[in-house]
């Protein structure tokens, strides 16, 4: 069995379904402009402080809109009993995993494709290649470990509280890395190579952790 | 030959013993019915005999191999239909057809011939929550015979089924070794040639064809 083609069955499933109904992306677009909008009101944002306040409202409307995504990716499968008809094929749980982790890191740079250029629109902040690539490099890693506890959180009841407290500590270390990366890219102090060595080094740790324990997860 | 050989399968949720002790064997080719009321065990059995679900306690057997240590070379082998029918809403009956045609490693065209046995080829394109329960219930079916299992586990297969549910279900059974639960004893006795009672758990013994143990 070819896990990289159940893999990509499972994320062509999954975004074939979110395009049909449409549930989630619009739903996030719209929060991570409010949330940036809210962020620019409550902050008496000039173009001396937009630098230094738009990197923590961006991962602010990142790591909420990042929880509600990947918290749907395995609770839908749960409300729909078909989790248990895709763990009953002989398809490996690591594949479905990478399947399910892949689809909503497409659903997350979706959003992202909004984010940004609002950032933008709401700070004056400029939207370069690094700004983005620092985004993006995050996100894989976010990913990984939260559609992990997403598949931990779906067969219990307060999921949607659960999600967030396992998942936001461990994100800790890419919202440093990240903001540090961001901030530079925008101007501020610090080393954007560090900044995204770091990231890097992170995303291959937990992408390497959560497919080992997702097998051990999915699996009863 | 026995195809599936159970001992001592014994299962709690908590504190709640569901299965106590049942043993069970199912020969090459039979159709076994089991047969309770609501509680009495019958998705639980049924989950563990289709290996989706490990017992607290006991061994189980599908065609000599053990069915937790091998579970997932045997699901090559086991087709289960759910209670629910775990279908992706958003996806027609093809392309759910389709995908576990991808995650199983069976051609596609296994597609049309498993919706021709369950009579859905004419709302083959239909989105699956744009489909009847009964309908549904049709592609649940399908998608547990997509692979051509040599075992099928069905939990209450005739469930919102229709009038033809047992015309449907003997040519879905045709060849294989079958495990159903159902409430339809006169189904049971058409379709099966064994029936398991099941109470609070317990195996009260199996009988043949129109001898249901009471």
């Amino acid at each position: 069995m070819n896990p990289v083609r159940v893999a990509i069955a499972v994320a062509r499933k999954d975004l074939k379904s979110e395009w049909r109904t449409r549930e989630l992306v619009p739903a996030l677009a719209q929060f991570v402009v409010l949330a940036l909008l809210i962020g620019n009101f409550g902050f008496q944002v000039d173009t001396h402080n937009a630098s230094a306040i738009a990197p923590g409202i961006l991962w602010l409307a990142l790591v909420f809109a990042g929880l509600v995504a990947f918290g749907r990716t395995f609770a839908a499968e749960r409300e729909q009993a078909s989790l248990e008809a895709m763990l009953m094929t002989p398809a490996s749980p690591v594949a479905i995993f990478a399947g399910k982790a892949m689809a909503a890191t497409v659903l997350l740079v979706l959003c992202e494709v909004v984010l940004l250029p609002a950032l933008t629109l709401f700070f004056g902040t400029p939207l370069s290649g690094d700004v983005v690539a620092a985004v993006l490099l995050a996100t894989v890693g976010m990913a990984a470990l939260g559609v992990l506890f997403a598949a931990i959180v779906a067969r219990v009841r307060a999921r949607e509280l659960l999600l967030p407290l396992l998942t936001l500590p461990l994100w800790i270390p890419f919202i440093v890395a990240g903001g540090q990366a961001v901030q530079s890219a925008m101007g501020l102090p610090g080393s954007y190579q560090e900044a995204m060595g770091l990231l890097l080094d992170f995303d291959i740790l937990f992408v390497v952790l959560t497919s080992l324990a997702a097998r051990f997860v999915l699996d009863e | 030959m026995s195809f599936v050989v159970a001992n001592g399968l014994t299962h709690w949720f908590g504190r709640e013993l569901v299965l106590e002790g049942v043993d069970l064997v199912v020969d090459t080719g039979e159709h076994m019915a089991v047969l309770g009321d609501n509680g009495a065990g019958k998705t639980t059995l049924l989950r563990v005999l289709a290996t989706a679900l490990r017992p607290t306690a006991g061994r189980l057997q599908i065609a000599g191999l053990d069915a937790f240590r091998e579970k997932r070379r045997l699901r090559h082998h086991v087709g289960y239909l759910a209670h629910a029918p775990g279908l992706y809403p958003a996806l027609s009956a093809v392309e759910n057809l389709e995908f576990f045609c991808d995650l199983q490693e069976v051609s596609r065209t296994r597609v049309e011939e498993a919706l021709d046995i369950v009579a859905m080829t004419s709302v083959a394109r239909r989105r699956a929550d744009q489909l009847s329960r009964g309908m549904q219930q049709r592609l649940a079916i399908a998608r547990a015979i997509l692979h051509e299992p040599r075992l099928l586990v069905l939990d209450e297969p005739d469930a919102s089924l229709g009038e033809d549910a047992a015309e449907l279900l003997t040519r879905v059974m045709q060849g294989k070794t079958v495990i159903m639960a159902t409430h339809d004893r006169a189904l049971a006795n058409r379709l099966c040639q064994r029936t398991l009672e099941l109470r609070h758990g317990r195996s009260h013994g199996t009988a043949t064809r129109l001898h249901v143990v009471t």
